[in-house]
């Protein structure tokens, strides 16, 4: 009777009406009955009563039988569960915050390590790509490798793959360096200035190999991957949207890229972002095959260099380990076929020449390997700080369902019936795990994106998704709710089960110390885990510090760092000389300018160039240098001096001898200690070649590439300086062309990099600026990740010494709640303030003493796993140590004397008349 | 509950629509009727009582209404419904046949 079942929903309280005076009918007759039989009319009722049983668990019945109880209940149940957490703000806002900050920050955590670390490239079947290779290295090399593994390969090798593997239905090769080489662009017949974006070079059949369809216009073909063929290049879909408005118009339309007319006749797929992660994915793509023209790169048809990344698409049902063995064999080949290899050490490396695949669905990895571990820590931290929050909500619920026994035992006593409180309390668990994940939500959208820029600061267009997986959610609500759910229903369990009438009974005096082993343990665990967070945070936070103070060997003040391509810009080798002149002159010229350097690459920058380096007169030791091209201001403009001899000067044009100056370490290096090194002659290693230079001076070690290449042998020779003995032609030797210019002026200059940008283009058009930065922004830079990981640190550490603070708190405001009659009565008794404070304070302190005795061992244990990670730092240090623990005991003392304070000011006469 | 003369579920719904097939009954008169012509025997608890009441009539075998009693006092007489004759006369079957098996078992070892 389906309609019965309606009414009697919209007709509730008419049911229960009814049902009490059908019950009240029952009672009077039993009560009627009993009176014939004899009882007093007070004994009637009351043996009616009790043989009736709840009349409440009766109606309850009575209603379920009608179906609709659950959902009813549920609602009523949500109800009530909200107006319990209204009532206790302070409660339901602590655990709220900790669901939201535990759930939140290891969302954000692992939405950055999901798209960092575990997305493929957004192309067709990534699972069948292979890549050739498993490093990064980068970005011409030549030579053998010690390893015998090889990544990075000659254009003739991708040839020879590409003709003689059937394995791969298709193989595509990519430039590996782009990002050190971007492009200088500009429309033609438009009013935009040239400007410096990126570019990558790539084989005809790139985009067909990832399986891709144009956004517009059409994508490459084998047909404009050959010599000759008209040049093209493809627009990423960004930056066609970014800077042109997605205006279709553009297509076939001419470019100037790098002075050469480039027809562009198709815009990328939306999304994709290049075969990698990168901060600076690449604006254009280009033919390999137009690279010569375009970028003057001398290497795309030599054997010897190596500048190719290589990914194909297998074929299904290939055997991987048998394509592996024969790949390698094919480079080892290639190499012995088409290079000479003289040295017996080159000739033992060839011997174990080889390659390993690797699935290439996720591209190259370059970016994942550097953040990789990073990320692994980050995501442990965050780990470590949901184990807390985790605690902490156990210990909350713990003590509010035991601080509701009583309720609970009056509900019980009037009739509820036992299934029904735990499911109320049940739904009151889930209730504010919903809460708090949806606070952590909000967390986790704002965290990820505050990850995203520590990460990659100042980048435009990061290919990251930054919103958090619903799989991540899922797995920190779940975590939240199950956390809710146990440790919400087992006290309000167990106070269910306590006969109602001896929970009444024992009333609110209790000398039993209240909080219970469970809930000790929980904070003496949020403790132990709170300074190993708070020791991991100062060790990063030191070794961040020992980065930055370090001495540079530099002066960074009022220097200004201009990253210029003039290649790109179309200047010849031969004409760099007057070029130089130019700039210095022009530079000069404005006002305030005191000092124009120019150099291949400049101090604290990710660039390196190095060398073999033999000394004349003695055995070539297998020992190299890193070397810079500079001009005679350089060390001046970077603040490096010059200890010994004399730095490069204007004399040192290119037909003057060739001379170098080098740094103390490399003198350290090289020369017996107290020798001169004066005078003495090096260079590459062999016969002829190691007398090319001629020391003329000594330089302090100023710090290149990394804060944590100290002691590094570093050699400048003048910017257009070339060896004697080089055989290359003139043409192929991209070295001379400066890649910055430094400024150093009297005062700070808020215009110089409008300055720069006008000066370059009076001189030339085409000389775009690539990257404008005062000394100091490029030296900070180099800090990113040591920074971003102190910081997280830092507020990881931060947060868990709050939540282990609130922990500490509940706990021992809990115990002086229990024990308000006991303290009353103690200090009746003649108990001194003093006396009780002490008394809460000795419990309460005894739990973060038991913390720390676990803490410092393990966390002295864990240093271990970060100190790769760490700068100059072995072991804990003590200072760190003390501070943690000290921030601990400080943090928990506050957390105990609040309460302590409290029982204190008990007023004896009032507790005790209160009962 | 536990006590040894406990209605097995089921039975008590065929008890009280036997109960009222004569004619309507009221709950407590229903109790007292079930343990009077058991001779005391079956005790009808009344925390099982009303909700069964509930149930029967939400299947639709019994109808429910107000009404005066001979002491002149309102009560919730209850009766059979045609469909809740049919299913007496089903649950009666079933209750012969498988006392009767009972029975058999008990007699023969």
């Amino acid at each position: 009777m389906a309609w019965t079942k309606w009414l009697a929903l919209f007709r509730r309280e008419r049911f229960t009406k009814e049902l009490d005076s059908e019950i009240q009918f029952h009672l009077d007759q039993q009560i009627a009955e009993n009176i014939t039989a004899g009882m007093t009319p007070e004994d009637a009722r009351r043996a009616a009563a009790k043989t009736f049983g709840s009349a409440t668990a009766v109606k309850e019945r009575a209603w379920e039988s009608w179906g609709w109880t659950g959902l009813e209940q549920l609602a009523q149940d949500v109800r009530y569960a909200l107006r319990q957490l209204r009532k206790t703000p302070g409660f339901t806002a602590t655990a709220v915050l900790t669901l939201a900050l535990g759930i939140g920050a290891n969302a954000a955590i692992f939405t950055l390590v999901n798209s960092v670390l575990m997305k493929n490239l957004p192309v067709v079947e990534p699972h069948t790509l292979i890549r050739i290779g498993d490093n990064n290295d980068c970005c011409v090399n030549s030579g053998t490798q010690d390893s015998g593994d090889y990544s990075l390969f000659s254009t003739e090798i991708y040839e020879r793959v590409k003709k003689t593997m059937p394995e791969f239905e298709s193989v595509a090769a990519m430039q590996a360096g782009f990002g050190f080489n971007p492009v200088i662009v500009r429309l033609d017949g438009s009013q935009e200035t040239a400007h410096s974006v990126m570019g990558e070079f790539v084989s005809g059949n790139y985009f067909q190999t990832f399986g891709l369809r144009p956004h517009a216009g059409r994508l490459f073909s084998d047909a404009d991957d050959v010599k000759g063929a008209p040049a093209v290049a493809l627009m990423s879909y960004e930056m066609w949207k970014r800077d042109y408005a997605a205006d279709t118009s553009i297509l076939g339309k001419s470019f100037w890229i790098n002075t050469k007319a480039v027809t562009l006749v198709g815009i990328a797929p939306a999304g994709f972002y290049g075969d990698r992660l990168s901060s600076t994915p690449p604006d254009f793509y280009l033919p390999i095959e137009s690279m010569p023209v375009l970028a003057s790169a001398p290497y795309v048809y030599k054997p010897e260099f190596s500048w190719l990344y290589i990914i194909g698409r297998v074929k299904p049902g290939t055997n991987l380990a048998a394509l592996q063995d024969k790949v390698s064999a094919l480079v080892k080949h290639s190499m012995q076929e088409t290079q000479k290899f003289t040295s017996d050490d080159e000739k033992k490396s060839l011997e174990k020449a080889h390659v390993v695949l690797l699935p290439g669905g996720a591209g190259i990895q370059a970016l994942q390997e550097q953040y990789g571990s990073n990320l692994h820590l980050l995501m442990a931290v965050s780990g470590l700080v949901l184990l807390i929050a985790c605690a902490n909500i156990a210990n909350l619920l713990l003590v509010r369902g035991i601080r509701r026994k009583t309720e609970l035992s009056l509900r019980s006593a009037l009739g509820a019936a036992r299934g029904r409180i735990v499911r109320q309390l049940l739904t009151e668990s889930v209730v504010l795990a919903a809460l708090g994940g949806i606070a952590g939500l909000a967390v986790a959208y704002g965290g990820a994106k505050m990850l995203l820029a520590l990460v990659f600061p100042g980048a435009q267009a990061v290919p990251i998704d930054a919103t958090p997986s619903g799989a991540v959610l899922a797995f920190a609500c779940g975590l939240s709710l199950l956390t809710g759910v146990l440790f919400g229903v087992a006290p309000a369990w167990i106070a269910a089960q306590t006969e109602p009438a001896d929970a009444l009974r024992s009333g609110s005096r209790n000398t039993a110390m209240g909080a219970s082993m469970l809930q000790r343990g929980l904070v003496v665990l949020q403790t132990a885990l709170s300074l190993v967070l708070l020791v991991g945070a100062g060790l990063f936070s030191q070794s961040l510090n020992k980065l930055q103070g370090s001495d540079l060997k530099l002066d960074s003040k009022n220097r200004y760092i201009v990253h210029i391509n003039p290649q790109a810009a179309g200047y010849t080798q031969l004409q760099l000389e007057s070029f130089y002149r130019t700039v210095e002159q022009r530079f000069h010229a404005l006002p305030g300018v005191k000092a124009v350097g120019l150099s291949l690459y400049t101090p604290m920058e990710d660039n390196n160039w190095s060398t073999g380096v033999q000394v004349q007169g003695q055995p070539y030791a297998d020992s190299g240098a890193s070397v810079v091209r500079v001009s005679p201001e350089f060390f001046d403009s970077v603040g490096t001096h010059v200890v010994m001899g004399r730095g490069v000067g204007v004399q040192d044009s290119s037909g003057a001898p060739t001379v170098a100056v080098v740094n103390e370490t490399f003198v350290k290096g090289f020369f017996q200690p107290g020798s001169n090194p004066i005078g003495r002659r090096f260079g590459s290693p062999g016969p002829q070649s190691s007398g090319d230079f001629e020391i003329v001076g000594v330089v302090e070690d100023t710090t290149y590439t990394s804060a944590r290449w100290k002691d590094h042998r570093m050699y400048f020779v003048p910017m257009l300086q070339r060896p004697a003995s080089s055989k290359e032609p003139i043409e192929e030797d991209t070295s001379l062309y400066a890649g910055a210019i430094v400024l150093q002026t009297q005062a700070p200059m808020n215009n110089m990099e409008e300055l720069a940008r006008k000066t370059l283009a009076e001189i030339n058009p085409n000389l775009a600026v690539v990257r404008f930065q005062t000394f100091d922004q490029q030296i900070a830079e180099r800090f990113n990740g040591e920074r971003m990981i102190a910081r997280l640190t830092a507020l990881f550490g931060g947060l868990a010494l709050l939540l282990a603070t609130i922990g500490l708190y509940g706990v021992t405001a809990y115990t002086v709640a229990r024990r308000t009659s006991e303290i009353g009565i103690r200090m009746a008794l003649g108990a001194q303030r003093t006396g009780v404070i002490a008394m809460v304070m000795r419990g309460a302190m005894s739990q973060t003493v038991v913390g720390l005795a676990i803490g410092v061992p393990v966390a002295l244990l864990c240093v271990r796993f970060v100190e790769s990670q760490l700068y100059e730092i072995k072991g804990v240090d003590l200072g760190v140590l003390a501070v943690s623990v000290f921030a601990l005991v400080v943090a928990t003392s506050l957390a105990g004397l609040i309460p302590a304070r409290r029982a204190a000011s008990t007023d004896p006469a009032r507790t005790l008349s209160a009962e | 509950m536990g006590k040894p003369n406990d209605l097995v579920q089921g039975t008590l719904d065929l008890l009280i629509l036997k109960t009222i097939a004569l004619e309507p009954k009221h709950g407590w008169a229903i109790g007292k009727r079930i343990q009077q012509i058991s001779r005391e025997v079956l005790q009808v608890q009344q925390g099982s009582l009303y909700p069964a009441l509930n149930r029967l009539e939400r299947k639709g075998w019994i109808k429910a209404k107000w009404a005066e009693t001979e002491t002149g006092r309102q009560a919730k007489f209850y009766w059979l419904t045609p469909s809740g004759r049919v299913q007496l006369g089903k649950e009666a079957a079933n209750w012969s046949r498988l006392s009767a098996a009972i029975n058999l078992v008990m007699q023969r070892s």
